[in-house]
């Protein structure tokens, strides 16, 4: 009894440790490259605008996906490292497609708009030599 | 001329052994060292599997590992032994009220000798309990700081913590507007993380709502049936060792008392030992020189 009672609490303890040891490895890491291939299409010359367009469609969706596995992610909670820290920092940068979404507008828009570039600063901009 | 006997010539042997044991027993009882240094131990980690253990399963779970190490063995034996001990003693307590004579000082005297042995297992035990209570605050401090450490990761993790629940609040209030929007302007179905995710969110929300009810899992209650947290938990189990070293401190002030009364007891035996023996003696009791004076008046 002592034995069957001593073997079940080790099996306990295993679970737990099991439990304990299980993490999201890399959520971040996989939406920082999906979001710098993002940027790498929005900002592609060699690109004709149906092909930009078709492939940011496809990369919304996957960032919609990961930006969610990142924001769900508990081991990512109070984590100081500089990756974690400045992805937390500006919502609109890092998680660009629930923020477009959110906004009812195109990435690239919503993304150039963080850096105060819009359709009227273009417009009104001067080509010149500096 | 009066030929002064010696000692031992007429001494009764029993006495004799009084004479020189008796004091023997108090000086041991004077100089035993408080507490033998033991061998055995007990070594329980702060793991991160410990920290995460169910409140009400933590005190088990450790009391268990206790008693499978050499010190719970040690301190089991030591327990039993000592209510063995106890019994002898009340035995020959008996057996010295129902004795008279030569026979009652022997008794007297073992009696004597169960009662410092009593006194020394009594130390060891509270040297071992001592042992297990200080490893079990220090386990249940480490545990504690590893809480802190794991609520506080370094310097600006309030700043990130506070920046992560902004995001959650604010994806969380717009997460349907987001797939409402993305949706309807998209030809493209549900993605498969999406659609597993709704389907394992509704598996995951049944087995909280068991692990919620579930009594192992059900938080400490404090005073007033007040539910403590794990933190409080852990405080609450290091107050309760100290408590405890506390009462061991006290205990162990009985036992010097204890072993004092002993001592004297031991001294007292001997002394009656010697003036029953010197009431039989033959030699003078006075040896003044003026009752010796009629010796050297007539020659």
């Amino acid at each position: 009894m002592l034995i069957q009672s001593f073997k079940t609490m080790l099996m306990a303890s295993a679970v737990i440790a099991f439990i304990s040891t299980v993490a999201q490895a890399g959520t971040l890491e996989n939406l920082e490259r999906e979001r710098a291939q993002t940027v790498n299409y929005f900002l592609d010359s060699n690109l004709q605008p149906n092909e930009r367009h078709a492939r940011i469609e496809v990369s919304k969706r996957r960032l919609i996906d990961m930006e969610r596995m990142v924001l769900r992610d508990n081991s990512l909670r109070g984590k100081t490292t500089p990756i974690v820290r400045r992805a937390f920092l500006n919502y609109d940068v890092t998680f660009m497609a629930h923020s477009a979404t959110e906004k009812n507008l195109t990435m690239l828009d919503n993304w150039l708009d963080q850096f105060s570039v819009n359709t009227d600063s273009l417009m009104s901009a001067k080509i010149g030599r500096r | 001329m009066t030929r002064i006997p010696r000692f031992n010539q007429h001494c009764d042997p029993g006495v004799l052994r009084l004479a020189f044991v008796t004091p023997l027993l108090v000086a041991s009882l004077l100089l035993t060292p408080p507490a033998m240094a033991s061998q055995v131990n007990w070594s329980p980690q702060s793991s991160e599997r410990l920290v995460k253990l169910p409140t009400n399963y933590l005190k088990k779970s450790l009391d268990n590992d206790f008693a499978q190490s050499s010190l719970g063995e040690a301190l089991s034996t030591s327990e039993e032994n000592i209510s063995l001990k106890g019994s002898t003693l009340a035995d020959l307590q008996q057996a010295i009220a129902s004795s008279t004579g030569d026979v009652r000082l022997e008794l007297r005297h073992e009696f004597l000798a169960e009662k410092r042995a009593y006194l020394d297992m009594m130390t060891e035990r509270n040297a071992l309990r001592r042992q297990h209570l200080e490893t079990k605050r220090n386990l249940f401090e480490d545990m504690l700081d590893h809480l802190s450490q794991q609520e506080n990761t370094g310097p600006g993790a309030e700043e990130v913590i506070a920046n992560q629940e902004a995001a959650l609040e604010r994806f969380e209030r717009t997460y349907a507007d987001v797939d409402r929007n993305f949706f309807s302007n998209s030809m493209a179905p549900e993605s498969r993380y999406a659609q597993q995710f709704t389907k394992n969110m509704q598996a995951i929300e049944q087995l909280v709502a068991r692990i919620e009810n579930h009594k192992l899992n059900a938080s400490s209650m404090g005073e007033e049936e007040i539910p403590m947290t794990r933190k409080e938990h852990l405080r609450r189990l290091v107050s309760d060792a100290q408590a405890e070293i506390s009462i061991i401190e006290q205990e162990e002030t009985i036992l010097g008392y204890m072993a004092k009364l002993v001592a004297l007891d031991a001294m007292d035996l001997a002394d009656d030992g010697l003036d029953a023996e010197l009431a039989d003696s033959d030699v003078t009791r006075s040896l003044q020189p003026a009752t010796s004076v009629s010796y050297f008046l007539n020659n």
